[in-house]
């Protein structure tokens, strides 16, 4: 009785949820875990922290002694003896929340290495169900979650945002194809393809929808992308809310209905793909009149129907290829990019483990947005760090925004001096064009503007700032916040680039200042950031993002700078600001 | 006395077992099983039955390709009690099947299962992962299994004079009684399990592990 009245609210709410959300294949395998420790050491927390703690058995447990309590015919009676437990408070919530938000990646590694056949990444959605229905899930998550709720993709891209970015990647397409004609076809009906991307391609990278419009193009594909509904990625799949699964897969499949398309194609997107292809069809309960298939398969089909032609010598580097976990474990998909990386690249590296075996890249099941874990996540990849560098390519290739993150991240953290790149980037940087590919000529004249570069670093200053003038800029640099003021005093530049991670929180500050700033806060500014090695999570640009009642900035690079990717970005953000 | 326990204590045993689980698979059934609602991009018959062979083939896990030593000894204690239950009804009930060839081979196999079972036992005991997830009932259950292959093996002669005769059926009775309760149980959950793990996989067509087809 005591107990009744010690329990919290949300304790109470969080275990009537679990009770009712218990199907037939969550019953067993919270039931048939007989404790064998044989999953410990598939799991990257347990191996580089050797902590038993990050044992996927214990943090399953977690979740399980609920059912041990309330459903075990034992537990019931005798819950200790089959190690039943309660949610009794607040702080429960926040321990269980730390475990299966925080310790787990969902990438279902232990799953096919139990023996009992426990879908352990079943029981941490679970967990993380009951959380976040609560409030208790990481704030990133949170904040995902209301923008595809509330906006309709994940980083609350506006319409017009979508619009002008579509619209100057048709330009950018056209000129790199020297065709006039060349386009990303927009909310165009009755076409073979409707291709849903992730948002991190509109928002902060878009050479991979860059790359697949050339593909398309190459390929005479028929495709559009939709005006609504173009968002494949799903925060319901990792907040265990199948509410708003269902509310982001009905927005896509709405698309592909009102455009009369043929068939649905999710960019490279590791849980975009699994949450479209075979999650949203359950938690929508629509049966579907058209196929969904992920970009890699539709680049194999071009492939062997002679549509593209691949040369590649195009791409001397040494390249390995990164299994994302819900390609390769949740949604079978593992040789279609074998077939295009061995006819994109000369030299085609495996990585072991690989296929189902493949280690997680550590930023899986939402990591990249939950800022609070990023230590644990980085500390956790010395695995994958040790299992790229075993693989001995420059390249790392991969078909997921989420793993290039994560794989961009542990790359920066040791140290390991490899390149991440998507599968399709890969592919179309190895195509075979019939007329002369046409190399894109700074357009000096038209981006004759002036650009604020601030960096407590005079190397990487001197580098942006001679990066830029290279490419017909004028630059204007200052080494700390006091400087970028007196400047801006004096001349307001049509861009700025910031690093965050400048003594004191000068970075973090001079953004707050800037954007609350009438005069200035129209001036679009690119994060120039790099991770902090005493605090990896601090200047995170996810933290950044999700964590501060901020603008968005304009762009996010992360040291090692890209050059491409800040040329694009720049020449982005000033196109869009003319607009 | 000793006919009680070797006969009638052994049905009534059995029948609270089978009562149990018939209870049990029907309460199993009792929960909604999750639908695919998409056409099935793999084999699921062959992941099906993969999936329930997959415990005879150690290499297809990693677990079991790395800790060979875990698979034989999970090989060893579950002919451990296959032997120690099929002795429980050949004696009373065919004791002529008792040759001493067979007595023999049953005693070997008994007592390599008593070795992994203490192996095990350790196991719990101070391995600081399995002793965290541990709970009373895996140290009870491997203990009893443990007391139960001991008894066996000394009532395997079938003198009905050693005390350690009554016992192994007493304990017997007892274990067959108590499983259904406990965590031993898993082998009524662990076709189910296997069946929808294969099931899902096989739907999504990532098991059985993909084979390069281009």
């Amino acid at each position: 009785m005591s107990d009744e009245i010690n329990k919290s609210e949300k304790a109470s709410k969080a275990e009537e949820s679990f009770k009712n959300k218990i199907n037939r294949q969550a019953l067993l395998s919270l039931g048939v875990c007989v404790h064998c420790g044989m999953c410990t050491e598939s799991c990257h927390y347990f191996l580089a922290t050797d902590d038993p703690k990050m044992a996927p058995a214990y943090k399953a447990d977690q979740v399980r002694k609920l059912y041990k309590k309330y459903f075990d015919w034992t537990g019931r009676l005798l819950p200790k003896w089959v190690g039943g437990g309660e949610l009794e408070n607040e702080d429960d919530l926040k321990e269980l929340q730390d475990i299966v938000f925080g310790s787990c990646t969902m990438c279902r590694r232990c799953s096919f290495s139990c023996p009992m056949g426990v879908d352990k990444a079943l029981l941490m959605r679970t967990g993380r169900s009951i959380l976040t229905e609560q409030g208790y899930a990481p704030q990133g998550v949170i904040d995902v979650s209301k923008d595809q709720w509330e906006v309709g993709n994940q980083m609350g891209v506006t319409d017009e945002d979508y619009l002008d970015t579509i619209e100057w990647l048709s330009d950018e397409l056209k000129s790199e194809l020297d065709d006039p004609n060349a386009e990303i076809p927009l909310d165009k009906p009755n076409c073979k393809i409707l291709y849903a991307v992730n948002p991190r391609e509109i928002k902060y990278d878009p050479r991979s929808l860059l790359a697949a419009a050339k593909i398309f193009y190459v390929a005479g594909e028929s495709w559009t992308m939709p005006t609504k509904g173009w968002d494949n990625t799903n925060f319901g799949l990792f907040s265990g809310d199948n509410e708003l699964g269902a509310h982001m897969g009905n927005l896509v499949f709405d698309a592909v209905e009102r455009l009369n398309a043929e068939v649905l194609v999710t960019s490279e997107c590791g849980h975009g793909y699994r949450a479209t292809a075979w999650e949203s069809p359950n938690w929508t309960k629509r049966k579907l009149n058209f196929p969904i298939y992920n970009f890699l398969e539709t680049m194999v089909k071009y492939v062997k129907e002679g549509r593209i032609k691949l040369d590649p010598s195009l791409n001397p580097n040494s390249v390995t290829y990164h299994d994302p976990c819900n390609l390769g474990r949740s949604g079978g998909i593992t040789e279609e990019p074998r077939y295009l990386l061995k006819r994109s690249v000369s030299n085609f590296k495996e990585m072991y483990p690989n296929r189902q075996d493949n280690y997680c890249c550590t930023g899986g099941g939402g990591a990249m947005s939950m800022s609070e874990y990023a230590k644990k996540r980085l500390e956790s990849a010395s695995v994958k760090a040790d299992q790229l560098k075993n693989a001995g390519a420059k390249i790392v290739a991969t078909a997921c925004h989420n793993c290039i993150d994560g794989l961009n991240d542990l790359i920066k953290y040791y140290k390991l001096g490899m390149k991440t790149s998507l599968v399709g980037e890969l592919v179309a940087e190895a195509l075979v064009f019939d007329k002369m590919y046409v190399t894109p000529v700074p357009r000096v004249e038209e981006f004759k503007q002036t650009i604020l570069v601030i960096d407590d670093e005079p190397d990487v200053v001197l580098f942006l700032t001679t990066f830029f003038n290279d490419n017909g800029f004028n630059t204007l640099s200052a080494n700390d916040d006091t400087q970028a003021i007196k400047i801006l005093e004096k001349e307001v530049p049509d861009i700025i680039t910031l690093d965050l991670i400048m003594p004191g929180r000068s970075g973090l500050n001079f953004y707050n200042t800037l954007k609350t700033n009438e005069k200035f806060k129209n001036i679009p500014v690119v994060i120039v950031s790099g991770v902090n090695p005493d605090n990896p999570g601090q200047y995170d640009a996810r933290k950044f993002v999700y964590e501060h009642s901020l603008p968005r900035p304009d762009g996010y690079i992360e040291k090692p700078v890209n050059k491409e990717l800040l040329l694009m970005t720049v020449q982005k953000c000033l196109e869009l600001k003319q607009n | 006395m000793q006919e009680f326990i070797m006969h009638e204590l052994q049905y009534i045993a059995l029948s609270i077992m089978a009562v149990v689980y018939i209870a049990k698979i029907f309460w199993i059934l009792s929960f909604k099983p999750a639908v695919e609602n998409t056409p099935s991009a793999g084999n699921k018959r062959k992941a099906i039955t993969m999936s329930f062979f997959s415990i005879a083939m150690p290499w297809s896990m990693e677990s079991s390709r790395k800790k060979w030593y875990k698979w034989v000894e999970f090989v060893i204690l579950h002919i451990g009690i296959t032997v120690a239950i099929l002795a429980s009804f050949f004696i009373p009930e065919s004791p002529f099947l008792m040759t001493p060839g067979i007595i023999l081979f049953f005693q070997i196999v008994l007592s390599l299962a008593f070795v992994v079972s203490i192996v095990r036992l350790g196991r719990r005991m101070f391995s600081p992962v399995n002793r965290l997830i541990s709970h009373p009932d895996d140290y009870f259950s491997i203990f009893v299994t443990l007391l139960w292959f001991f008894l066996a093996f000394f009532a395997m002669p079938m003198d009905k004079s050693n005390w350690m005769f009554t016992g192994y059926f007493v304990l017997t009775a007892v274990l067959i009684a108590y499983v259904p309760f406990s965590k031993m149980s898993h082998y009524i959950l662990w076709p189910f399990s296997r069946y929808y793990f294969g099931k899902h996989f096989g739907h999504r067509g990532t098991y059985p592990k993909t084979k390069p087809n281009y």
